[in-house]
C-alpha cells in the first residue's frame, strides 16, 4: 500500500494536476518505498517499449470517385449551409447588393405604374419635346409670315390712301382753276 | 516570411469539404499508429490492415459529424475500438460482446529483429500482453503506446473513468510480475 499523497500511478502516468503532481514529487524526496514503486513502473513501461511500432504494410489511400462522391453543387450546398460564417456573408451580399440595386433605380427614377422603362421615357420625352419646338416653329414662321402680309397690307393702304388724297388735291386744284377760269373773263 | 504547418484540423475542415488530397494526407499521417493499435488489439496483420482501411473509410464518410475537429483523435479510435469488437463479433457470433475475445495472437508483432532490445524481451513482453484480457490489453496499448489521457480511454471505450483505470492498473500489476525477472536492465 502506498503512502503516497495521490495515488503513484496517476503520478507516474501524468493524471494529476500540476498541484498534485508537484506533492507527490515533494513526498517521493523522502519516501524510498515511493520511489522503488515508481523505478518499478518505469522499468515495465521500457519493457513494453521493446515492442517497437510496424511500419503498415500497404499504405492507405482513396481515389476522388465520382460514383461515391456527392456532386460538386451538393457538396457546395452542404458546406454552405454547413458555414454559419457563409451564410452571414451571403446575407449581407444580398442586402448590400438590395441595397445597391434600390440607390441605382431611385437615381434613375422609378419606373412607373405603367411597367415603361426609363429610357422608353426618356425617349418619349425627347420625342415629345421635338414635337412641341417643330409645332413652335411652325407658328413662329406662320406669325412671321401673317406679320409681314399685315405690314404689306398696311403699306399698299397707306399707299392707296396717299394716291387717293393727292387725287382729291389734283381734282380740287383743277376745280379751283376752273372756277378761277370762269370768274376771270366776267371781271375783265 | 512565416511557415505554418498544416495542422490535422484544416485537413479535417478540408476534407470535410470533400478534398479527397486532404484526406489522403490526413490518412498519412495517422494510419501507422491505428494500424498498430488493432494490431495490438488483434494480434494480426492481415485482420489489422483490414481493419484500418475500413476505419478511415467508415471516418471518411462520417467525418461531416464530428463537431470538434480537436477531437479528432478520440474519435478515429472510437471507431477503431468499434470496427475491431464488430470483427470479433462477426468471428464469435454466439459469445456475449462484453466477453468477446480477440484470436490467441501468436504475437504478429515485430520482436527483437530491429529492435534496440533484446530479443529475449520482446518475446517476453509480447507474451505478457498476450495473457492480459483484450480489455486489460487494450487500455495497456492506449495508454503506453497510444498516449491517450484516461477521459479520451473513457470517450473511446464507451465506459466510466473508473472502470478504465482499474483495467490499466490490474495489467499493470500482472505486466510488472511477469516482466521483472527480466527487464531492460536486467538484460546485458
Amino acid at each position: 500500500m502506498s503512502c503516497s499523497p495521490f495515488d503513484l500511478r496517476d503520478y507516474y502516468l501524468k493524471e494529476l494536476t500540476d498541484p498534485q503532481q508537484r506533492q507527490v514529487e515533494v513526498h517521493v524526496k523522502d519516501c524510498p518505498a515511493c520511489r522503488e514503486e515508481l523505478e518499478r513502473l518505469s522499468l515495465t513501461q521500457a519493457a513494453l517499449f521493446s515492442l517497437r511500432d510496424e511500419e503498415i504494410p500497404q499504405r492507405i489511400a482513396f481515389v476522388s470517385d465520382p460514383v461515391f462522391e456527392p456532386s460538386t453543387a451538393r457538396r457546395w450546398w452542404t458546406a454552405f449551409w454547413g458555414s454559419s460564417g457563409r451564410l452571414g456573408f451571403a446575407s449581407a451580399a444580398m442586402l448590400s447588393a438590395a441595397l445597391l440595386i434600390s440607390a441605382y433605380t431611385r437615381t434613375a427614377g422609378p419606373t412607373n405604374a405603367a411597367g415603361v422603362s426609363s429610357t422608353e421615357v426618356d425617349r418619349r420625352i425627347q420625342q415629345a419635346v421635338y414635337a412641341s419646338e417643330e409645332r413652335q416653329t411652325t407658328k413662329t414662321t406662320q406669325l412671321v409670315h401673317d406679320l409681314a402680309k399685315q405690314a404689306e397690307s398696311e403699306h399698299t393702304l397707306r399707299l392707296v390712301a396717299e394716291s387717293e388724297a393727292r387725287f382729291a388735291k389734283e381734282q380740287q386744284f383743277a376745280m379751283e382753276k376752273s372756277v378761277g377760269n370762269l370768274v376771270s373773263p366776267a371781271s375783265n | 516570411m512565416i511557415f505554418r504547418a498544416v495542422e490535422d484540423t484544416d485537413l479535417i475542415r478540408q476534407a470535410s469539404r470533400g478534398s479527397v488530397e486532404s484526406y489522403n494526407l490526413l490518412v498519412s499521417r495517422w494510419e501507422k499508429r491505428v494500424y498498430n493499435y488493432l494490431l495490438r488489439i488483434t494480434g494480426n496483420r492481415e485482420d489489422a490492415l483490414d481493419l484500418a482501411q475500413d476505419v478511415f473509410l467508415k471516418a471518411y464518410q462520417n467525418l461531416r459529424k464530428l463537431e470538434d475537429p480537436e477531437r479528432f483523435k478520440p474519435w478515429l479510435y472510437r471507431i477503431a475500438h468499434n470496427e475491431a469488437y464488430s470483427l470479433f463479433r462477426k468471428r464469435k457470433p454466439e459469445v456475449d460482446s462484453e466477453q468477446v475475445e480477440p484470436e490467441a495472437t501468436d504475437i504478429g508483432i515485430a520482436v527483437g529483429a530491429t529492435s534496440v532490445f533484446p530479443i529475449e524481451l520482446s518475446l517476453a513482453v509480447a507474451s505478457a500482453l498476450d495473457r492480459l484480457s483484450p480489455d486489460q490489453r487494450e487500455a495497456v496499448v492506449l495508454k503506453i503506446y497510444q498516449g491517450f489521457k484516461f477521459e479520451e480511454m473513457a470517450e473511446i471505450l464507451s465506459c466510466p473513468v473508473s472502470t478504465v483505470k482499474s483495467r490499466l492498473y490490474t495489467a499493470l500489476e500482472l505486466l510488472k510480475a511477469a516482466l521483472a525477472p527480466i527487464s531492460p536492465r536486467g538484460v546485458s
